[in-house]
């Protein structure tokens, strides 16, 4: 009864689902655009209480533009007491953010385990499992991780760790169709895909959350950095050409299989280079238009044309090499370093863009631009960053890079390649001045200093 | 897993923009000198970049080509010079890939005379399809019909010596028209709508409906029987299909085209024919007025329905419905070469109709995105392409898109003496001068504004889905309108004429909000009581949010 209510949207007040929506860090629009919210279907996926309903909830705005996002609700009675936010009640049922529940977090790995396929009166939402067999049955420990992203992760036992997707759009997840495609290829660099669950049904299909490996006590570049750069700072530039290493075998794993349609290295049209141009013009454009009064924005206010007409002078790069599937929003942050080696994380693209543009093939010197940039923040945020360590260890990585990646899917060495990283250089720094201007205004400074730099050169 | 790529959304055509493309003149993949379905997927990078949410195919299917391919002589099958049904598969899941849609034209009302049911039925008066066309031993039956070709056809009916009957056609008397009265026929097209939605196709665009049936003393347009035969179809596709979508070509007078609606149980889309010359007409006269005429005498459609709306496809700028004068105006307006015209019409592109005129066409553009309805865009306008006059028939304003500066305009790499048509080289509209990337390069060019216009109107569902409330200013020159959906409220000004124009819109019922300028966000002064005031430069527009203070 209770679950069938809170499907059809009307267990929680409206004014309760805007407030915990809005409350969240993972949802990706402007809290204030927000006009509307309700549960608009789901399926009740576990149904003893607690409870467990994979919900999609539609955000509405003032335009009548919406997005829906995956919520995971727990339904226990009202004298019962279980972790996490309440976000109604009713009948004497309190409905609140299941993932909190580690009772009820271990309840979607154990699904996966039994491959399980619910299917509720407009929907089927179902579980999958991908060598989960390796991994202990014990699952006793399940932590919530409270890290700043778009979506919500539990770790189980040091193991496993369970993404739960928020934003939902139409179509498979980029980062469950690269984490398969590259456990199937035995990729060493990825922790390995452990299961999956996603919804199809009468509003959308779309990937829920994964299951993958979890690498306990591993520490990620931008850690690792902060800990080495002033006391051991050779021994970390020789882990960033490593990485380079790594990235460029990454690039080759994902270019391998020219049989896949949808990992097949391509040539790109001949006004390829020109859409990249075009593209970071008019988000150059556009955010130049809407900067604010701000005097860390100094060094780059009203210069706007100057940034265009930078990116026009080196818009003329030459063959871009072929496009492939990437990893789309790669910094220090995505990697992890394991004690021994590299290992590369969270495939899903930059939150900001569609998931048609996220799973777009592309030049994978953008991913590689992208850690480029990654060294700026590093070299911005460290205390006492020895002199040209940004330049070395973009040469580190650089010549790592270019040593293991497959020479056919990058443009050759030359004028060309430094003109194309430049471009996507660019392009990423205009998506961080913007990310940050949103969400952390605080460290705006970095990619303004990038920007400026461009227009130094 | 997953293979849909879009939240199912039976209105998904409501707010899209639509593209238009002639295969063989967009790009050829194989160097055979003519376009081809593997061309367009090559293709869907430029297209996904450009915004547009589905593509409109003309029709591939095989055919002589008498008549642009509107002349169908298999409904299963691709045209080799195209490619192949896989092909075409191929092309359609590239394009869900990328969050588009792809829907094609279909021909029902006729086939060529090459089809071999047609065939059939010429061989013998007892041939089993003879019946699935419609024959008569005397050419005067159904006087009432007028002839639509007439520049080439002088009769609806043609003698066939073989059949030794005469046939019916509406079009080119090489298009014998199929007999829906026999259910043998209304079976047959529906497998053939049942073969290419099986394939993934988004929908048809229903060419030529209002000429299915015949009944004597009716001009055997828009029967009661037409419209019964597109409830079946309509039920099949709801049925079935969900999500996709029927477009009825139907040249008529709005209170017939929106017959094609019936009560949101036929077509959900239907091409808004008359308000385009009157946009045409507009622009030369600097006089709002027959715009706001036409939309007035416009009937309301059901609330699932939409309006196609276009400045220019690839036929020629109809003046079917417009009055004779109206028409000799146009002609003296738009069509100054007597080689410009065609049929009732003006066989030209975009671009040349507006003489080049940047402001004209950002205007022309302007209001054909604010007004109620979806907008469908013509290859190569969103670069300003031009025609020529010199070609036959239609095939002036279908040359080959010009991709690049390169040879052939980078539409093919075969020998330019292989092409099917030759690529402009004029030396304002040639692709030269005119092309996709060099257009891509500049910021300021048409394509870059287009592309910015597009993000803009799909960010505001209001202007596929919101009220159309007119409002008339003294100033006849100017064209101004509310849209509002939900919280959103949007006016549109547009200055038809081509001298700067001060307007005073009465605002009140919106007062206390903020009218902001949605390309550059500027905010302008609060909407009060009294008459708000815009100056507008020439050819100028302003659309604007109108922003409650939160």
């Amino acid at each position: 009864m209770i679950a069938e209510r809170v499907l059809a949207g009307d267990a929680i007040d409206e004014q309760s689902l805007i407030d915990f929506l809005r409350s969240r860090r993972w949802f990706g629009s402007k809290a204030e655009d927000l006009a509307h919210a309700r549960v608009l279907d789901g399926v009740v996926v576990r149904s003893q209480p607690p409870m467990l309903v994979a919900a999609v909830a539609e955000a509405r705005f003032h335009t009548g533009m919406h997005e829906l996002y995956q919520l995971l609700l727990g339904l226990h009675a009202h004298d019962d007491d279980r972790p996490g936010d309440v976000i109604g009640a009713s009948d004497g049922w309190v409905v609140y953010e299941a993932l909190a529940d580690p009772g009820l977090a271990r309840e979607l790995v154990h699904l996966m385990r039994g491959e399980s396929t619910i299917r509720g009166e407009d929907a089927v939402v179902e579980f999958r499992a991908a060598n989960l067999g390796g991994y202990g049955p014990d699952l006793s420990e399940a932590r919530p991780l409270e890290a700043e992203q778009s979506n919500s992760s539990v770790v189980f036992g040091d193991e496993l760790i369970l993404k739960a997707y928020r934003r939902l759009e139409a179509g498979i997840n980029p980062e469950l169709e690269v984490l398969r495609f590259l456990t199937e290829l035995g990729f060493p660099h990825v922790p390995a895909l452990a299961g999956w669950y996603s919804y199809s049904g009468r509003l959308i299909d779309s990937t829920l959350g994964i299951l993958q490996a979890y690498m306990p006590g591993a520490r990620d570049g931008w850690e690792l950095a902060m800990d080495e750069i002033g006391s051991s700072s050779d021994r970390f530039l020789a882990r960033l050409r490593r990485l380079g290493e790594v990235t460029g075998e990454l690039h080759g794993a994902l270019a391998s299989d020219s049989l896949d349609p949808d990992f097949a290295p391509e040539e790109p049209s001949s006004e390829s280079l020109a859409l990249v141009v075009a593209t970071v013009d008019e988000e150059i454009e556009r955010i130049f238009l809407g900067l604010p009064e701000d005097e860390r924005l100094e060094p780059i206010a009203g210069r706007g044309e100057e940034v265009r007409e930078r990116l026009r002078l080196i818009s003329h790069a030459g063959p871009l090499g072929r496009v492939i599937r990437t990893h789309g929003d790669y910094h220090l942050g995505q990697a992890l370093w394991s004690g021994e080696d590299w290992v590369v994380l969270d495939f899903e693209g930059e939150p900001a863009r569609s998931l048609a543009e996220r799973r777009r093939k592309r030049s994978p010197l953008r991913d590689v631009a992208g850690m480029l940039r990654s060294f700026a923040y590093v070299a911005s945020a460290v205390q006492d960053v020895p002199d040209g360590w940004e330049e070395r260890a973009r040469q580190e990585f650089l010549s790592g890079y270019f040593e293991y990646v497959e020479p056919s899917i990058v443009p050759p060495a030359g004028e060309g390649r430094e003109r194309l990283l430049e471009i996507f250089e660019l392009e990423k720094a205009v998506y961080e001045l913007r990310y940050e201007l949103n969400h952390r205004p605080d460290w705006v400074g970095i990619p303004v200093a990038g920007i400026a730099r461009l227009l130094e050169s | 897993m997953s293979e849909h790529w879009f939240e199912r959304d039976p209105l998904w055509f409501k707010r899209a923009v639509f593209y238009e493309i002639h295969t063989r003149g967009f790009f050829d993949s194989n160097q055979d000198g003519s376009g081809d379905l593997r061309g367009i997927a090559e293709k869907l990078d430029y297209l996904q970049w450009l915004g547009i949410d589905c593509i409109w195919l003309l029709p591939m299917y095989p055919s002589p080509l008498r008549d642009g391919g509107y002349d169908i002589s298999n409904f299963f099958d691709v045209h080799p010079d195209y490619g192949t049904v896989e092909d075409f598969k191929a092309l359609v899941d590239g394009a869900h890939r990328r969050g588009i849609r792809v829907i094609a034209d279909l021909v029902v009302n006729h086939t060529s005379s090459d089809h071999p049911w047609f065939q059939e039925a010429r061989s013998s008066p007892d041939a089993p399809k003879r019946d699935w066309y419609v024959w008569s031993d005397r050419n005067d039956r159904y006087p009432d019909a007028r002839v639509i070709f007439v520049d080439s056809e002088s009769s609806n009916w043609t003698w066939d010596s073989t059949a030794n009957a005469y046939y019916w056609h509406r079009f080119f008397s090489h298009q014998p028209d199929l007999n829906f009265a026999n259910p043998e026929v209304q079976d047959a097209l529906l497998q053939v709508l049942r073969f290419w939605l099986d394939l993934g196709i988004d929908g048809f665009r229903l060419d030529a409906v209002p000429y299915l049936f015949e009944r004597e003393e009716t001009n055997c347009e828009n029967l009661p029987e037409t419209h019964e035969y597109l409830r079946r179809l309509r039920a099949e596709v709801d049925s079935r299909y969900p999500d996709r979508v029927l477009l009825a070509e139907a040249n008529q007078w709005p209170e017939d085209v929106v017959k094609y609606f019936g009560e949101g149980d036929e077509c959900h889309m239907a091409f808004q024919f008359p308000v385009m010359p009157r946009m045409f007409m507009a622009l030369r006269r600097e006089d709002a007025v027959p715009v706001y005429e036409i939309l007035q005498s416009t009937p309301p459609i059901p609330d699932n329905c939409q309006w196609g709306l276009f400045l220019r496809n690839h036929d020629e700028l109809t003046l079917e419905m417009v009055t004779d004068d109206e028409r000799d105006y146009m002609y003296a307006e738009y069509a100054k070469d007597p080689r410009m015209k065609l049929n009732l019409g003006i066989r030209r592109r975009l671009a040349p109709l507006l003489d080049n005129g940047r402001g004209e066409i950002e205007l022309m553009h302007a209001i054909l995105f604010s007004l109620p309805g979806s907008p469908v865009l013509y290859y190569g306008d969103e670069i300003g392409m031009g025609d020529n006059v010199y070609l036959g028939d239609r095939d002036g304003v279908r040359t080959p898109m010009q991709w690049t500066g390169d040879r052939n305009g980078g539409f093919s790499r075969a020998d330019f003496a292989q092409l099917y048509l030759p690529p402009s080289l004029d030396p304002v509209f040639g692709y030269p001068a005119v092309n996709i990337e060099a257009q891509l390069r500049t910021p300021t060019s048409l394509l870059r504004w287009l592309h910015r216009f597009i993000g803009l109107r799909k960010e505001h569902p209001v202007f596929g889905l919101g009220t159309y409330e007119p409002l008339r200013a003294e100033n006849p020159r100017v064209f101004a309108h509310i849209r509002r959906y939900e919280d959103d409220v949007v006016l549109c000004v547009h200055n038809l004429a081509n001298s700067a124009q001060p307007v005073e819109l009465d605002l009140s019922v919106y007062a206390g909000r903020v009218p902001e300028e949605m390309f550059g966000r500027t905010r302008f002064p609060p909407i009060g009581g009294l008459p708000y005031l815009l100056t507008l430069a020439p050819r100028g527009f302003f659309w604007f949010e109108l922003r409650e203070e939160r």
